[in-house]
């Protein structure tokens, strides 16, 4: 078996774009992801690819997948339509993953898009709630919000220290990375205040709780051993796959303030790298409102159930901290074009490997990243390592 | 014309056996409107169904109440009789839902009596004259222009258990049928009541059509110790006592409209209610049902011992809305059709989980043992594969979690509802089994209360109510209500 290794990552601009095509998005992203790659690049030796959207809007549910890679030219290559909700991508990138490993493709293309903003208010909420466990969640009157929210109000319950002031912080701390971000949806800094006073969406969260509704998209080339050492001066190894199922709503699941499919991704994850979370020195995690990220802390291993808050207070997950988490700005200042997210992810995790973030982490090794669909009925947990030396 | 209502003979007379009610928890006061219109209105207050309110919402919390009071089981109902002026589509029968949300044996016979305000004693007659144990529900939410009928529209709804051996025995009952036409009517395709406003016509018809019914009674008369004669505002009673030997006390005791507003075909029946609440032992209380068109019930009850069915304190609960609050809670302003759509969940699908739906019916894994909700797909504990054994939960339960969606923010089959009554909460409820081994958890919309104030370990409980309508189908469940 071949190990797999990112050797070009890229994204369009996140944000809102309502005359563009999601499939001129994604040649934005691949245009982007081959520029990452440092030896040259031939768009024929592509054999595959592994696209994750949720559907953009109803618009085109079917064959969406070779609809983008004809667009893009790519012509003729097998391309299969990946579609687990937010974690589209993050599942494309498992299947990249594995064609690469199985030795069935050398070249992989692994990305996602979505086009979210160009149809009604209306629209846009009944296409954003079909991944929402639709027959008792959904027509209980709930929405994405509303389910992270009712998560929220658990773990305001079940662990008396954490307020509303934690969530906040995750807002400051992100939205301060996003402003650093060209490519970001909404790019620019809050301040505390802001982030605690801001009207609500669904109590007790606000709106700087929630992530944006947004277009984009991103690209990841994923390679064999071989191919990575033609075309990579430094490839990032995914060292780590794992992946894991939930209930799809919350109420069917045994806890409220967890996501158990994400622990359970990361135990696969890290015992597929041999790392435990203590080696890790940066982190994406899947902030699409301000619980998840407190949740994924905890479901991740990086602290113990109740001490999320903990880790905001003490900044150790900010730039400079033991753990820097979303140093892109997370799905809350970048945004979260719900397809193109998990690969999205993964184009900021590139980077830092190879010391071209915008939000540049000291000399970063390992790093993982967190993707989830809906409120956690898919979960992928990527690990991905720096070639020891740099090249292969 | 006079009926023999004493029963065959076989189970003993025949009349009341338990009594259920039910009141919107929102009230209007008169002087919102009057100070809206600077005009007087003809009640003091109403009672204004919420958004997810209808008749048929309204009759399953009445009949519930009614089978609560009652000592044998719902499977022991053998006739349902619902009526109403307001059924929730001008095709379709209603009263199966209301059976299903009841847990009534399918077997059931039903008649449903409909079309005029005459309906209540419509349905009672129809109650006394099956046999064995019938419920009679008489649920009503009249609407009107908000310049006129709409001033004084209440709601409501009377639930009585009929069977023999009753402690309140219908001793005699007639009917009036006359041609006059024209005091109260619904044209085809509208929601709005209108009057012609002849006074004197109207005056007249109303009471010589209801002292002649009551006047046929085989009753002695001057035992009636409560009256609940037609109402659609608090002096008509009155005017139709002139004609007979009943005093003003009892013909107030029977009078709720001033507190209620006018709930239509209700009105009397929930009048019945206060009367032979109002009563001592050994009185008479009658109720004189009229319908434009015209036609008339009368009803008379020898009353062995009063039912509490707590008409007094359920008028002195309930919470005052301002006018505009009310407006949009019926619908006259704000309302909305949204584009996009409903959730896709299919008839065919909500209906295969009814059980679920109307009456949290949960799974006993035979394996192991566990609780499923809704109970279909592997156990959530051990995995296994088989059919779940039915075992309802609890209609009462805690909130576990809980959220709040504001204005804007609901997804699009709630709009139209948000609109008329503001944000609502949306909590996670867990519930005990029945029979007390075990629990679930169920995703639950509150209502008729106030969001902000809601919080994680409030306890709930479960009525029937409107959950979205969508390809003119409405779709029923169960929401919650905080203690």
């Amino acid at each position: 078996m071949t190990d797999a290794y990112i050797v070009g990552a890229g994204q369009s601009d996140f944000g809102s774009f309502p005359n563009r095509s999601y499939r001129s998005l994604f040649d934005d992203a691949f245009d982007e992801a081959v520029e990452t790659v440092d030896g040259d690049f031939d768009p024929d030796d592509v054999d595959e690819a592994f696209l994750g959207t949720l559907g953009v809007g109803g618009r085109q549910l079917g064959l969406s997948g070779p609809a983008v890679t004809e667009h893009l030219g790519l012509h003729g290559i097998p391309t299969t339509r990946v579609e687990n909700a937010c974690a589209a991508s993050g599942y494309a990138l498992r299947q990249a993953v594995m064609a690469v490993r199985s030795g069935m493709a050398d070249l992989v293309l692994a990305g996602g898009y979505e086009v979210m903003t160009d149809t009604s208010g209306d629209h846009t909420k009944w296409w954003l709630g079909v991944s929402g466990e639709t027959e008792w969640e959904r027509l209980s009157g709930t929405t994405f919000a509303g389910v992270y929210a009712q998560m929220a109000s658990a773990y305001l319950r079940e662990h008396d220290d954490a307020t509303v002031e934690d969530f906040s912080r995750v807002a400051v701390k992100n939205h301060g990375n996003g402003a650093k971000n060209p490519h970001a949806h909404l790019g620019f800094e809050c301040t505390m205040e802001e982030a605690t006073n801001a009207p609500d969406v669904a109590s007790p969260l606000n709106l700087y709780h929630c992530c944006p509704t947004t277009d984009g998209a991103s690209a990841v080339l994923v390679a064999s051993e071989s191919v990575a050492a033609e075309l990579s001066d430094a490839p990032v190894r995914v060292s780590g796959a794992g992946a894991a199922s939930g209930r799809v709503g919350l109420f069917q699941r045994d806890s409220l303030t967890g996501i158990p499919a994400s622990a359970t991704a990361a135990d696969r994850a890290y015992e597929d790298a041999g790392i435990t979370p203590e080696d890790l020195d940066f982190a994406e995690v899947h902030d699409c409102f301000a619980i998840a990220e407190l949740a994924a802390y905890e479901d991740l291993g990086f602290c113990d159930r109740g001490a999320a808050p903990q880790l905001l207070r003490e900044g150790v997950t900010d730039p400079d901290g033991a753990l820097p988490v979303n140093t892109s700005g997370g799905l809350k200042s970048k945004g979260h074009p719900i397809g193109a997210t998990g690969t999205g992810q993964v184009v900021e995790v590139f980077a830092q490997l190879r010391g071209d973030a915008h939000v540049q982490v000291e000399r970063p090794e390992v790093g993982l990243a967190h993707n989830v669909g809906g409120s956690g009925g898919g979960v992928t947990v990527h690990v991905f390592e720096q070639v020891e030396g740099g090249e292969l | 014309m006079s009926g023999d209502a004493d029963g065959s003979g076989v189970g003993g007379r025949r009349g009341i056996v338990a009594t259920g009610l039910y009141l919107p928890q929102q009230r209007l006061d008169g002087d919102e409107i009057e100070a809206a219109w600077g005009t007087t209105v003809p009640v003091d207050r109403a009672a204004v169904p919420a958004a997810d309110e209808d008749a048929l919402t309204m009759a399953v919390a009445a009949g519930r109440d009614a089978l609560g009071r009652w000592d044998l089981g719902a499977d022991d109902v053998a006739h349902l009789a619902v009526a109403t002026t307001t059924p929730p589509l001008e095709e379709e029968a209603f009263a199966p839902r209301i059976a299903a949300a009841l847990g009534l044996d399918s077997a059931l016979s039903t008649t449903t009596a409909t079309q005029s305000t005459a309906a209540g004693g419509e349905a009672l007659l129809a109650g006394v004259d099956s046999d064995g144990p019938a419920l009679v529900v008489v649920a009503d939410a009249p609407e009107g222009d908000a310049a006129e009928v709409g001033q004084r529209a209440g709601a409501g709804a009377a639930a009585f258990v009929v069977d023999d051996d009753a402690d309140v025995v219908l001793e005699d009952s007639a009917r009036e049928s006359r041609d006059a036409p024209g005091l109260r009517l619904r044209e085809r395709g509208s929601t709005d009541v209108s009057e012609l406003d002849i006074t004197t016509y109207e005056r007249e018809t109303v009471r010589d059509t209801v002292s002649t019914v009551l006047g046929r009674l085989v009753i002695d008369h001057d035992a009636v110790g409560a009256a609940s004669l037609q109402q659609p505002t608090g002096d008509i009673p009155h005017r139709i006592g002139k004609a007979l030997p009943y005093d003003a006390a009892a013909i107030s005791s029977g009078t709720v409209v001033n507190d209620i507003g006018d709930a239509g075909a209700a009105t009397v029946a929930i009048g019945l209610l206060a009367g032979l609440e109002a009563v001592d032992a050994g009185a008479t209380v009658v109720a004189g049902f009229f319908g434009s068109g015209a036609t008339a019930v009368g009803l008379g009850f020898e009353v062995n011992a009063p039912p509490e069915p707590g008409v007094g304190a359920a008028i002195a609960a309930g919470e005052e809305i301002s006018y505009p609050e009310a407006l949009r809670a019926r619908g006259t302003i704000g309302d909305t059709e949204v584009a996009g759509g409903g959730a896709h969940v299919s008839l065919p699908s909500w209906q295969r989980t009814i059980a679920q739906r109307y009456r949290l019916v949960a799974g006993r894994c035979p394996g192991c043992g566990a609780v499923a909700f809704p109970p279909e797909g592997a156990c959530p504990a051990c995995g296994a594969r088989e059919e779940f054994e039915s075992t309802p939960l609890s209609l009462t339960g805690e909130v576990v979690a809980v959220t709040a969606i504001g204005q804007g923010g609901a997804p699009p089959e709630f709009v139209a509802q948000q609109r008329r009554d503001g944000p609502f909460a949306v909590a996670i409820v867990e519930a005990t089994t029945v029979d007390g081994d075990g629990s679930a958890r169920f995703p639950a919309q509150l209502t008729d209360c106030d969001v902000e104030a809601v919080s994680v370990g409030d306890v709930v409980t479960g009525e029937l109510r409107r959950i979205y309508t969508v390809e003119g189908v409405t779709r029923y469940g169960l929401k919650f209500v905080p203690e």
